[in-house]
């Protein structure tokens, strides 16, 4: 009885994609599943920017799904990311969010491990005077940190708890790689800082809200009154073949009032700044677009606004909760001028962003609406109801393409 | 109540007049007079509020990042006008605001902020916590703030900063 009342409870509306039952966004076991399947299983998540830990011995901790990992560079120079808990007791080896080591000493028990993760030492291994130690076939190489798959393109380091049959560049596709691309093309990064926000709701209302174009043209005052984002520009929504990665392109228009403002109540002519510099963006990038944010399966958003470069880190933490992990950016050739742009255009983002101050927020009562209703499903027909590639943004293409993946691989 | 560093001589009239400027800065927050916080800054001021993390790895990014009166205007503004947030209740506290030193670009301060924060439905919670590196100047015939850095000590920001702390 209990059985099949779950089974017809999970069971995805009719409606294929343009459906996304809202248990998606509560349920406790389907988390447990998403944190194996997708969080824990061969995809490639993002863990840092290679710059945050330029030199052997600095390490930088991190988390992936729901497990915390140390990235560190080794004395090779090579990145490795470790699973930061001991062998003996599971205890976390590394309490410092950063710095620089030389090995890593659990505090417990002073199990000593090098930045490869080898175990290298066990007080006490042999006993004392004859009595106790360790069995004679205890191994030091089978008891090291766990140790993840690890790539890295252009500064930006990714991490796999499975063993990826892909590169990253396969896993991402062409059309996201030159995306991506775009925006790390070989430059050294310099790394601005940190924003993080706890926000109580699921974390695939984060990507869902970047997939979404059609809510930025009526939510966010700020990006539509000034024409930074709306959608009569000439815009796009693309994907990867799998759907799982997306890509909102648009360019920039004008303060100017036209039949799509009209249906704007955001729109604004009459709103103007009193200090001009908080928006004073300049070309940068080659080609027409001036915003390209990149949602990046399972775990990252790329952004960049204008001039404000970001990486946003999704970190779930229950059905009902995630942090949003945001490193600013800028190139480390930046003049002073393109710095000072980019701290004043981080005025727009993050947890007190002009515009994605309106994000979370719209998060917290988007997961208070379906925690309360989690028989009922949301609908993403903007657009129809196919997954394809669009010259537009008034479609939700992007969201169903997540649900496309996200359903064949939770089997859902 | 106003400390001074020690050995700093400071007059009872200062103190006084530097309580009153810090005492209107919490009641103009905390009465939701938002208008009347940027008036208490002068006109070329710098205020940012950026987490300590940042600051000790001496990384410039801030959440809220204003170069002049003007923009904390825009700021107040964008709230009122443009901004969607869920209704809150935000209580700012100041303590321990101690003089530390008079220089010739003005007096510098520090003082703790505690800010809770009352969501509808919901107990009271504590939002952030930190210290406030101020700088104060004679502006007119007022005390105002020429730098205000809010420098709160968790990584984590509950949901959204909306009002300035």
């Amino acid at each position: 009885m209990e059985d099949s009342r779950q089974s017809a409870a999970r069971a995805w509306p009719d409606g294929g994609c343009s459906r996304v039952p809202n248990w998606v966004y509560t349920d406790s076991d389907i988390f447990t599943h998403e944190l194996q399947r997708i969080f824990g299983a061969s995809d490639w998540l993002y863990v840092c920017l290679e710059g945050e830990i330029p030199n052997p011995g600095d390490f930088k901790r991190s988390q992936l799904g729901n497990r915390e990992v140390i990235a560190v560079r080794g004395t090779d120079r090579a990145i490795n990311v470790l699973v930061n808990r001991c062998a003996h007791r599971s205890m976390q080896v590394c309490t410092a969010s950063r710095g620089t080591a030389k090995e890593f000493v659990c505090p417990y028990h002073q199990w000593t491990y090098d930045l490869a993760g080898n175990l290298l030492g066990v007080p006490f291994r042999r006993g004392y005077r004859g009595q106790g130690g360790m069995p004679a076939d205890f191994r030091t190489e089978e008891h090291g940190l766990k140790r993840l798959a690890v790539t890295a393109r252009r500064g930006v380091v990714f991490a796999s708890f499975g063993a990826p049959n892909e590169s990253l560049e396969t896993y991402l596709g062409d059309r996201m790689l030159g995306y991506f691309d775009r925006v790390f093309d070989g430059r050294d990064l310099a790394v601005l800082g940190y924003m993080r926000q706890r926000i109580p709701a699921n974390w695939k209302l984060m990507f869902e809200n970047i997939k979404d174009p059609y809510h930025a043209s009526l939510l966010h005052v700020f990006l539509v009154t000034f024409g930074l984002f709306r959608l009569d520009q000439q815009s796009a929504v693309e994907m990867d073949d799998t759907g799982r990665h997306a890509v909102l392109v648009s360019r920039r228009g004008a303060q100017e009032a036209n039949d799509a403002t009209s249906q704007m109540r955001a729109f604004r002519s009459d709103f103007a700044l009193r200090d001009k510099r908080l928006l004073d963006p300049v070309r940068e990038f080659p080609g027409d677009a001036t915003v390209v944010l990149q949602t990046l399966w399972p775990n990252l958003i790329v952004q960049q606004q204008s001039n404000t470069l970001a990486m946003r880190q999704i970190v779930p933490l229950g059905p009902h909760s995630f942090d949003l992990a945001w490193t600013f950016f800028g190139y480390a050739d930046d003049t002073p001028e393109m710095h000072q742009r980019r701290l004043r255009q981080a005025n727009l983002m993050g947890p007190a962003g002009l515009v994605s101050l309106d994000d979370s927020e719209a998060m917290l009562l988007s997961q208070a609406g379906i925690d309360t209703n989690d028989d009922e499903a949301c609908l993403v027909e903007m657009g129809g109801r196919a997954v394809v590639n669009e010259p537009h943004m008034v479609t939700e293409t992007a969201i169903r393409g997540f649900y496309q993946h996200y359903r064949s691989v939770m089997e859902l | 109540m106003i400390a001074a560093a020690f050995g700093l001589e400071v007059g009872l009239e200062l103190r006084a007049r530097l309580a009153d400027l810090y005492c209107a800065y919490d009641n103009a927050l905390n009465d939701g007079a938002l208008e009347r916080w940027p008036e208490l800054f002068v006109e070329t001021c710098i205020y940012k509020v950026i987490p300590r993390e940042n600051v000790e790895q001496g990384f410039p990014v801030a959440l809220i990042y204003c170069e002049s009166r003007d923009m904390l205007v825009d700021r107040v503004v964008a709230l009122r006008e443009t901004a969607l947030y869920a209704p809150r209740i935000a209580r700012r506290i100041t303590s321990g605001v101690t003089l530390r030193s008079i220089e010739g670009d003005g007096l510098h301060l520090t003082a703790n902020f505690t800010v809770l924060q009352t969501m509808p439905d919901q107990p009271s919670e504590l939002f952030l916590c930190g210290c406030c590196q101020d700088r104060v100047v004679e502006d007119g015939d007022a005390l105002r703030f020429a730098e205000r850095l809010c420098i709160y000590d968790s990584t984590i920001v509950p949901t959204s900063l909306v009002y300035p702390i």
